[in-house]
């Protein structure tokens, strides 16, 4: 960037301060996770796994030496740590900012801060993807690929449909955004159905209901890391284009943005990279809702920023979430869905009573 | 500057543009010179803005053809259009509350990459053009935050910073008091004339557009009646015919431009030569909120009524100017039932119904109310800025009774665009036919 | 009670308790049996067969329900697989004309039975009367039952509406423990009147608990097993406290890694499981589930009972279902894992 137009230390120490609590929050999520699982593991423990691992063996070439854990203990925890919790940890991390990415996308080009892959219907899309499977059948060892793949796939199909009603020649973004949040409904009630008659699935079904980390390993990571690092980059190099859209598509359009193009690339591009986390990680709600916001405040409105920002965030936010199930209800292994609806839901009223506010305040 | 020099910024060849079935611009010639400042002109409905819409691409004309700097504005894409023309809208409603100066960049969105970063000239541009607009000193303000003056100076200097040798400019002056219209004016006239930038503005105000314009193009009904020099083309004939004023035309001394002094309208006000059964259309109203309204669907022939207006309320006196039939009730008034009955009776002949954004108190609340029954029988069109909301004094009942006629299926329209867009499609299809031929015996 | 050999660990305290279970078990089926006999003898009908199904019989069921019920009738509805098993055992099965399946619409025989125990059974869909996804009384007037036998997986609301609306008597057969299953041999059969065949039942039945407690004393030491009935990508479904899963694994002389848990039908986290680090796993084979599946669960070959070749798959049924083939089947076959040439 050119010389950047001086900017006033208000505003510079205002955002700043939220910043630098968004900084240690960050931080301290990140050493607070892996010391969070099913099972307690002494932290010393944990870290000197950590150090050994990500070393190589260079470093605590006999990890948990100097602490009371027996070496046959310390193997298990070993596999914990570095097969379990960390690609855990990781994929958090992913689906989070793959999350928050395709939110804030979504948001821009709707025009509306209550636009979100969660109440598009695009993650119930993934569910009933996966659901379909137990219609067919399909031989329950090969569901850790296929699971994942129909969910994907039953995911971007939901986007292509939201895009179908966008090619619409009357569609407003209320329109769209009222056709997405009924095209969520119908799918939960087609997913109803699936359940009803097929009780054998219903337990798998129900993880992509709520939301799980449970299907993390490195393979899964790497998939995810790559997918979304493509598909999450190819949004936010549409932030200009997302900013100008704000003033509507009409003026965007007549600054050079094609508006209808990139409505369509946006929505394709945030269902796909939306897909990817349903795929490993099922219905997350709220991530893609709540990290957005969280960066307008701190960085204003700039799309460029805003779109890393809730990337960013979300994978912060997501990770935060799981940690907090951990400390809530030690030992238990809840779904990490349900954590990001506590948080979520309450913020949603807020934005909606703010909107409404806006709305009445507004106009003249 | 970009865009030759040699021939004109832009020329449109026997265009066409439909609105469903009404046309809203038939077979205009246009050719616009580098460093012209046009005014298109005429009554509200004469397809001013339209004009400006279709060479934007909102509209695709039906017929005819749209050159940009030769080039047919089809093949153009919207960067490359973009790098060519900027457009100054009526009004813009940012969602957040952006820096100027931010806001101003966004202008020179043509000008890059998906991963170019803005250059030193990008922010050369945003400073002269923000000190031409007169917003050195606000760059850091958010837009939310300008007052409706610096907004509309905002916009200008967003579509400025496009750099572009032609700037569209669509009632750019409708919200503005009539110091800040001057001001606008005055300074896009001076950019026009030190940049050589084409200006072609919209202006429905006669006495701004022959201040400022190099020449006015007059339009009614979608064709062009009038097209020179403001001293060419304004006469109280024009007046009569085409916005149907009765007005002195004098001469400004200082300017040497004409400018005219309205005196009343006419008695012989030229109707729409499509058809004079579009219609009936009944207008619910009061204080002032309705006049626009009636003279808007006046322009475009439709036969209207209205009601229940109270006796010397400017909506009356509006009314009464246009000769329409009226339910009257005394001033200040609350509505009895006589006036009431009157009024049941002009929505019952109605084929479409229009409620303008009055001020719902307690004496006219039963306007709102009445007109209930008729929907969605009577397709009726409501306009919602201002919010209901904001003119209920009548705790909340007038809110009730709004909700109450969306609930039955009216529809709730933006300005006067989303009406005659709906009235247009209403009385486009089947063939608008004289109320009386249904009733008439079959032979 | 036992003595602790030459540096072999204290026999655990459970092996008492199962001693006392045992006998405990013996004493309620020998109770069982007397009385089962007595009313049979007591309420035979003196004349013909003509006259039986007049005859009424009055019974306390396993929810302490007293119902009149006809005597030996002919038209029976078994709305439980782990019943059937008994109904059959008994030598009853002409009598059934109906039995539970989900979702009966869509043939839901498949969901409720093994395809052994349909072949076995000669079960047809034509005999569904669907209890879920909600009750259909309609499937179950289609099939005209005197008498249905049923078990808490039909709802309260259902017997209800059966009982009352329908006029048809519901006996709810629901074990509460391993030799809960003798107690409602002897209830079957009185009946219908087949005490000699419910004697040879039980006789069965008490022979193989009593085996097992045998060889509960006689082996130096329970090991630890995980015995896991389903899986997910979060970790394997397993029996808890006062669960028959969990009795069977004790009874069989294993200590399970679930018995401490919180809730009767816990999911493991693989790292649970890791940190217990079982000496065996056993999973349940059947309804789609094999040790693919299972292998294909979260770290499974990191296991050191995996790694060891320490596991094996039995029947799913016999896990589960609380009736007479979990102890004629399930007990030996978790002693030929945990503890072999024993059983």
């Amino acid at each position: 960037m050119a010389e950047d137009p001086r900017r006033p230390t208000s505003w510079l120490l205002g955002r700043a301060s939220l910043g630098l609590l968004l900084a240690v929050a960050s931080i301290l999520v990140l050493v607070i996770s892996p010391l969070l699982g099913s099972v307690a593991i002494p932290a010393r423990d944990v870290f000197q796994i950590l150090l050994h691992e990500l070393s190589g063996g260079a470093l605590f070439a006999q990890p948990c030496a100097g602490t009371p854990t027996s070496p046959r203990l310390c193997g298990a925890y070993t596999v914990i740590v570095w097969q379990l919790l960390l690609p855990e940890i990781v994929l958090a991390l992913i689906v989070g900012a793959a999350l928050g990415v395709s939110g804030g996308a979504l948001q821009g080009i709707f025009r509306n801060p209550l636009a979100d892959p969660f109440l598009l219907g695009i993650s119930s899309g993934g569910t009933i993807g996966a659901a379909v499977l137990y219609v067919y059948r399909i031989e329950v060892a090969e569901a850790d690929v296929y699971l994942p793949l129909f969910a994907f796939l039953g995911s971007v199909a939901t986007g292509l449909v939201i895009l179908g009603i966008a090619r619409g020649r009357f569609s407003s973004v209320e329109t769209l955004l009222l056709a997405g949040v009924a095209l969520a409904n119908l799918l939960s009630a087609i997913l109803s159905v699936i359940l009803l008659y097929n009780p054998n699935g219903s337990v798998q079904v129900t993880f992509w209901l709520l939301g799980g980390l449970g299907l993390a390993t490195w393979t899964v990571d790497g998939i995810a890391f790559g997918a979304v690092v493509v598909l999450g980059s190819l949004l936010v190099l549409n932030g200009r284009e997302l900013n100008l859209i704000q003033l509507g598509s009409e003026v965007a359009q007549s600054a050079g943005v094609d508006s209808r193009r990139v409505r369509l690339r946006v929505i394709l591009l945030a269902s796909m990279t939306t897909a990817v986390a349903v795929a490993f990680t099922g219905i997350i709600g709220f991530v893609g809702l709540v990290s957005p916001h969280i960066v307008r405040r701190l960085a204003g409105s700039d799309y460029r920023v805003v779109l890393p920002g809730a990337a960013l965030v979300g994978a912060v936010f997501l990770l935060g979430a799981r940690d907090i199930s951990f400390l809530a209800f030690p030992g238990s292994d809840l779904p990490i869905g349900i954590f990001t609806a506590f948080a979520g839901v309450p913020f949603f009223l807020y934005l909606l009573y703010r909107q409404r506010r806006a709305v009445t305040m507004g106009g003249a | 500057m970009k865009g030759g020099t040699a021939g004109p910024c832009l020329r449109l060849q026997s265009v066409s543009v439909h609105y469903g079935e009404r046309v809203a611009v038939n077979d205009l010639s246009l050719s616009v010179d580098p460093g012209e400042f046009v005014a298109l002109t005429g009554p509200n409905g004469s397809g001013k803005t339209t004009v400006l819409r279709a060479v934007l691409g909102f509209h695709d004309p039906a017929q005819g053809s749209i050159e940009l700097f030769g080039r047919p504005t089809a093949d153009l894409s919207a960067r490359e259009r973009a790098l060519k023309v900027a457009w100054v809208p009526q009004t813009e409603s940012p969602r957040d509350n952006v820096r100027l100066y931010d806001y101003v960049l966004y202008g020179r969105f043509p000008f890059h990459g998906p991963l170019d970063a803005e250059t030193q000239e990008d922010h050369a541009v945003v400073r002269r053009v923000l000190k031409e607009v007169g917003l050195a000193d606000r760059s850091e303000d958010g837009v939310l935050s300008l007052s409706g003056g610096e907004r509309q100076r905002a916009i200008l200097a967003r579509a400025l910073a496009q750099s572009t040798p032609l700037l569209l400019l669509d009632e750019p002056t409708t919200h503005l008091d009539i110091g800040h219209q001057l001001d606008l004016l005055d300074r896009v006239r001076s950019l026009s004339r030190t940049r050589r930038v084409a200006v072609v503005a919209a202006l429905h105000d006669l006495n701004l557009a022959a201040r400022f314009a190099d020449r006015i193009v007059v339009l009614s009904h979608g064709r062009r009646v009038a097209d020179g020099t403001p001293s060419g083309v304004l006469s109280e004939e024009l007046l009569a015919r085409v916005w149907g004023v009765v007005a002195d035309l004098e001469l400004d001394r200082r300017t040497g431009l004409p400018y005219l002094v309205p005196r009343e309208l006419s008695v012989d006000r030229p109707r729409s030569p499509t058809s004079p059964f579009v219609g009936p259309v009944h207008v619910v109203g009061g204080g002032g909120a309705a006049t626009p309204i009636l003279r808007a669907l006046a322009d475009e022939g439709y036969r209207l009524t209205a009601g229940v207006l109270h006796l010397l309320d400017s909506d009356q006196e509006t009314a009464a100017s246009l000769a329409l039939p009226t339910a009257l009730e005394s001033p200040f008034a609350p509505i009895g039932p006589k006036a009431r009955s009157q009024n049941r009776l002009l929505l019952e002949a109605a084929r479409a119904i229009v409620v303008a954004p009055f001020a719902v108190g307690p004496s006219n609340l039963a306007n709102l109310e009445d007109v209930r029954p008729f929907v969605p029988r009577v397709p009726t069109f409501l306009f919602r800025t201002p919010p209901i909301q904001e003119r209920d004094f009548c705790d909340g009942r007038g809110e009730v009774a709004w909700r109450d006629l969306v609930a039955a299926g009216a529809t709730e329209v933006d300005g006067f665009d989303g009406m005659s867009e709906g009235l247009g499609r209403l009385f486009s299809s089947p063939p608008a036919t004289p109320p009386a031929a249904r009733v008439a015996p079959a032979s | 009670m036992s003595l602790s050999r030459d540096g072999s660990p204290p026999v655990p305290p459970r092996r008492t308790v199962s001693v006392v279970l045992f006998v405990v078990v013996v004493l309620v089926a020998a109770g069982c049996a007397v009385a089962v006999t007595a009313a049979y003898y007591a309420l035979r009908p003196s004349s013909g067969p003509a006259n039986a199904s007049e005859k009424t019989i009055t019974v306390t069921d396993d929810l302490g329900r007293k119902v009149t019920v006809p005597l030996d009738p002919s038209r029976l509805a078994v709305l439980s697989p782990s019943i059937m098993d008994i109904v059959y055992r008994l030598g009853l099965r002409s009598h059934v004309v109906g039995v539970d399946c989900y979702a009966a619409a869509l043939g839901g025989l498949t969901e409720d039975y093994s395809p052994d125990q349909i072949a076995l059974w000669n079960l047809s869909p034509s005999m569904c009367v669907q209890i879920g996804p909600s009750f259909d009384p309609e499937t179950l007037v289609n099939v005209t039952p005197d008498l249905v036998l049923a078990s808490t997986i039909v709802s309260v609301a259902a017997v209800e509406e059966i009982t009352n609306t329908l006029g048809i008597p519901v006996v709810m057969l629901q074990p509460p423990t391993l030799s809960g299953i003798l107690v409602d041999v002897s209830l079957v059969a009185a009946i219908f009147g087949v005490p000699v065949a419910a004697q040879a039942l039980n006789g069965e039945l008490s022979e193989e608990l009593y085996n097992a407690t045998e060889v509960d004393q006689s082996v130096a030491s329970f090991p630890t097993v995980l015995v896991t009935y389903s899986v997910d990508s979060n970790g394997y479904w397993t029996f808890g406290p006062s669960t028959f899963g969990e009795s069977l694994t004790e009874i069989a002389g294993g200590t399970s890694i679930s018995a401490n848990a919180t809730t009767p039908y816990p999911e493991l986290s693989p790292a649970q499981v890791l940190v217990a680090n079982p000496d065996w796993i056993v999973y349940g084979v059947g309804f789609g589930l094999n040790e693919s599946t299972y292998a294909g669960g979260p770290l499974w070959s990191d296991f050191s009972a995996v790694k060891d070749g320490n596991l094996s798959g039995i029947d799913s049924n016999w896990l589960t279902e609380p009736d007479p083939t979990m102890i004629l089947e399930g007990i030996p076959a978790l002693l030929e894992v945990l503890h072999p040439g024993t059983s």
